[in-house]
């Protein structure tokens, strides 16, 4: 029904400017301590494993033109983002995390699957308070109002792993406290296990961190009132702490200051000799229910379940394909992907002919559709449709498939969203 | 380490002609067998009237559906403008292959749930054509509809039907979509508009594709050198067993191990009365306020789920879509479970002989997750979202269990073998609270029942 709308003016404003951005045509301000990727994942790395990491609040921004308040981990010297900082490690490292904290209540961090982990050189362990029967944190909490702690362990197995608050964790895990924490194999550069056949392309790296927002509990929150946990309903839902059609924009998108991290997928055609490997990306669920993540155009397989790979007692290969990644609460799954080209107008054309436009349903005021069905060719659009399509690129959507998750409080084409562009094989000419 | 035998881009007639098929340590990535079906000369166009060409006819309307008794939930459930005997509106797809432009255009209005259940082998040259009838209940509306084959591998945007990413189907318009499968398995199709109303508002079906090992093609049985003894598998070794033509299997697993006798495929789904009322009396809906009332299997809640089809089988062999032609109006007895269940026409009866090995095909399209269970009958998942459960190696993964769980937008396909005795077994969400209808006692919802019968003749069709 045309009822209710997405929110048509922002929408077609960030669409042009990703139009554009894809182009190549805006700088950003490099970001201090991290890279500065306009695409793909973006790490937080240092020489010797040592972070720091402040617990603090900001606001973050939905498509609809919302505005929450959040908690959320920034890297300290920078300050609030969300989700918090993906911190990239090799396997078997040292790690420091240290967690300072500006939150008026205590919190702490969880590293589940890492080895070895202490809070201030004691063994990280559930705290109680004095009667010693009352859980007080699932892990040594930094006090409130500047406190500190800090976090040391030995990189786990290679994978993806999600850091969240130990201390109050409905709450705070609702607030935004959690991030991605990667860890690479050990003398294997492009590959997302020890595994030769977990190789991918150099740079064609993605994580998805999920999650969904209540923005009554966050109201609360922000009001100091108290939260009405039975009349939870999530209307937010995110990846990388964005949703449709925000998850689009570039990395470090200025006008989006505390979410840096886009989630577009930016791929060419496999081909043996040009593009042999496939692309990984990373799920990560920060939410309270499963997220059944599909991507449209192409399975993907399935190589790691919360940082271990899916192999036999001796080797054998236990991966497997999936159109849906069906991420529960708290899991990861790493996937490669890849996407095959078939048609060609010469030797395998297109059996069937694109009607004219008038008898198309273009939806809304811009499209991404290149009015062909080829990849690499582009056709004219009417003069009051904006063309997103730069150069006969493919778009296919991914999302969440309980579909009331793919959605900005109800408005479809939102929420848990983002888009797997396709290039042609010699890229677009622009670039 | 387990290194992946095949090269990726090699042919598969390369491949299957035994060539280059251990190959490269650095052989990886997603996929084992190459999509790329591509001949290196050029091929003939396909056409929808070539040898291996399939043409099927849908359109896209509204309609009027009724759910077994339940407590009334006014005004959502029974919604007041419902014509007896129904009590619930929908969108949903019917199939009007064959049909003259007048006939489709009768259809307007008459939409059914679960869709028009399809069936094609690898390789058909597949040409679905969408006609879009617009709503006989909300003229004001002027919703496109499309087409989403979901899980199909190296779609195009042009044949993927999300309308913000391509075009979408106007009222009064139709518009041919073009598939040529490579890859056997379960997969779903729904609308893509709006896909958040469309898709619970029941624009949902079943979609499957047999696997070249059956070595039938168009119900034609042609022995093929594919799968004879001493022939390469996709993962580096040979066929111990010639494969015999004109068996069922669920996929190419190069082993006979999927074989089965009987399938019955579920389009798993629930149903929001107050979302369905809202579309009907022109209200806004906030979906994610989304809490549905009944638990459907292909359309239908229990104890309707047993209910038979509502129409008899087309001819054996050569059909592609369940049910064929224009259902049958029979009449307004709201007593007549014919009657009520004439817009939901597939039964989720499985009806079977003792010792019959019997696929599931379970596809889910509702927004919740499910777990599936049959007291005193193992099952084995043999394959999820149309991926036969074997590494890269060819190691095996099959999963024996008495639980099936299945996420919004995931399929299974899961054999089991009927006992030796006859009886009668029950198939269920081990998730109590949606064995219900909308909230009243008793049992309902999302449960079926598994007849085992002393014999019984061979299956012509799926469902039957």
């Amino acid at each position: 029904m045309k009822l209710l709308k997405r929110a048509g003016a922002r929408r077609v404003a960030v669409g042009a400017v990703v139009a554009s951005v894809v182009a190549g045509t805006v700088a950003f301000a490099p970001v201090s301590a991290a890279e500065s990727n306009t695409e793909g994942m973006q790490c937080d790395t240092d020489a010797h494993s040592n972070f720091s990491l402040t617990a603090q609040a900001g606001y973050v921004s939905t498509p609809d033109g919302n505005s929450i308040y959040m908690w959320s981990y920034g890297n300290s010297t920078r300050g609030f983002q969300l989700p918090g900082p993906t911190l990239c490690v090799t396997s078997g490292d040292t790690v420091t995390v240290v967690l300072h904290n500006s939150l008026p209540e205590p919190t702490s961090i969880l590293f589940p699957g890492q080895s070895g982990v202490t809070a201030d050189g004691n063994a990280a362990q559930p705290q109680f308070d004095t009667s010693g029967s009352t859980l007080t944190s699932l892990v040594q909490p930094a006090a409130p109002n500047n406190g500190s702690v800090t976090y040391r362990f030995t990189a786990g197995s290679p994978g993806s792993y999600l850091y969240s608050s130990g201390t109050d964790v409905e709450k705070q895990k609702q607030m935004g406290l959690y991030g991605a924490l990667v860890v690479r194999p050990a003398g294997k550069t492009n590959q997302v296990n020890d595994r030769i056949d977990s190789a991918f392309t150099a740079g064609k790296e993605y994580l998805f961190l999920l999650s969904e927002v209540d923005p009554d509990v966050h109201l609360a929150v922000e009001r100091n009132l108290p939260i009405n946990w039975s009349a939870y309903t999530a209307r937010y839902f995110m990846i990388n702490g964005r949703s449709m059609p925000d998850t689009l924009a570039p990395n470090n998108a200025s006008w989006l200051p505390g979410q840096p991290y886009g989630a577009m997928v930016h791929i060419k055609p496999y081909d043996k000799v040009t593009n042999p490997l496939p692309a990984t990306i990373r799920y990560l669920n920060a939410g309270t229910v499963n997220y059944p993540f599909h991507p449209h155009g192409s399975d993907e397989r399935v190589i790691d379940r919360d940082g271990h790979p899916l192999v036999g007692p001796s080797g054998q290969d236990l991966s497997f394909l999936k159109y849906d990644l069906d991420v529960g609460p708290g899991q990861t799954l790493d996937t490669l992907m890849d996407w095959r080209s078939e048609y060609n107008a010469t030797s395998n054309p297109i059996p069937t002919q694109i009607p004219t436009i008038t008898d198309q349903l273009l939806v809304g005021t811009d499209t991404w559709f290149s009015e062909s069905g080829y990849l690499g060719t582009k056709n004219p659009t009417p003069t009051f449709i904006t063309s997103n399509n730069e150069c006969g690129e493919y778009y296919h959507i991914a999302h969440s498939h309980a579909l009331q998750q793919a959605t900005n409080y109800g408005a479809t084409f939102g929420g848990m969203m983002t888009l797997f562009r396709i290039d042609p094989p010699t890229g677009c000419p622009t670039k | 380490m387990t290194k992946n035998p095949l090269a990726r881009g090699l042919s598969r007639r390369v491949f299957l002609a035994g060539g280059a098929g251990l190959v490269g340590a650095a052989a990886v990535g997603t996929r084992l067998l190459p999509a790329l079906a591509a001949p290196a000369v050029t091929a003939a166009v396909p056409t929808p009237t070539g040898p291996n060409s399939v043409t099927v006819h849908l359109a896209g309307t509204d309609g009027w559906v009724s759910m077994p008794d339940a407590p009334a939930d006014a005004p959502f459930f029974p919604d007041s403008l419902a014509p007896a005997p129904f009590d619930t509106y929908c969108f949903g797809f019917r199939n009007v292959t064959g049909m003259t432009p007048s006939q489709v255009a009768a259809e307007r209005g008459k939409a059914q749930i679960s869709a028009p259940m399809m069936f094609f082998d690898e390789e058909d040259d597949i040409f679905i054509t969408l006609t879009n009838l617009g709503l006989a209940q909300r003229p004001d509306l002027f919703d496109g509809h499309t087409l989403h084959w979901h899980g199909f591998v190296n779609a195009i945007p042009l044949f993927d039907g999300v309308p913000e990413l391509s075009l979408a189907v106007p009222i009064g318009r139709d518009f041919t979509y073009y598939y040529r499968p490579h890859d056997a398995g379960t997969y779903m199709y729904h609308c893509h508009f709006e896909d958040v109303e469309h898709v619970q508002m029941g624009m949902t079906g079943m979609v499957f594709v047999r696997p070249k090992q059956n070595q039938r093609r168009r119900g034609v049985i042609t022995a093929s050198p594919a799968f004879a003894a001493g022939a390469p598998t996709p993962w580096g070794g040979t066929v111990a067993t010639t494969i015999p033509a004109g068996k069922k299997y669920a996929y190419n697993d190069y082993d006979g191990s999927t074989r089965y006798d009987r399938e019955f495929a579920f389009m798993v789904t629930e149903l929001w009365s107050a979302a369905h009322y809202r579309d009907a009396h022109i209200q806004v809906n906030d979906w994610t306020d989304f809490d549905p009332s009944f638990w459907l299997l292909n359309g239908r809640a229990y104890p309707d789920t047993v209910a038979p089809n509502s129409v008899a089988a087309g001819p054996a062999n050569n059909q592609n879509v369940f049910p064929v032609g224009a259902l049958p109006v029979i009449g307004a007895d709201p007593a007549a479970a014919a009657n009520r269940l004439q817009y939901q026409p597939i039964s989720s009866l499985i009806n079977c002989k003792v010792g019959d090995t019997v696929l599931l095909r379970l596809a889910n399209l509702g927004y919740q997750n499910h777990s599936f269970t049959v007291d005193n009958i193992d099952l084995t998942v043999i394959a999820k979202d149309a991926s036969l459960l074997k590494g890269r190696d060819g190691t095996a993964n099959y999963i024996t269990t008495n639980t099936v769980d299945l996420g919004p937008g995931e399929s299974r396909d899961v054999l089991f073998t009927a006992p030796s005795v006859p009886g009668k077994y029950l198939l269920y969400d081990r998730k109590y609270s949606y064995l219900n209808n909308g909230g009243g006692g008793g049992y309902g919802g999302m449960v079926t029942e598994i007849r085992v019968n002393a014999s019984l003749a061979d299956q012509t069709e799926p469902n039957h």
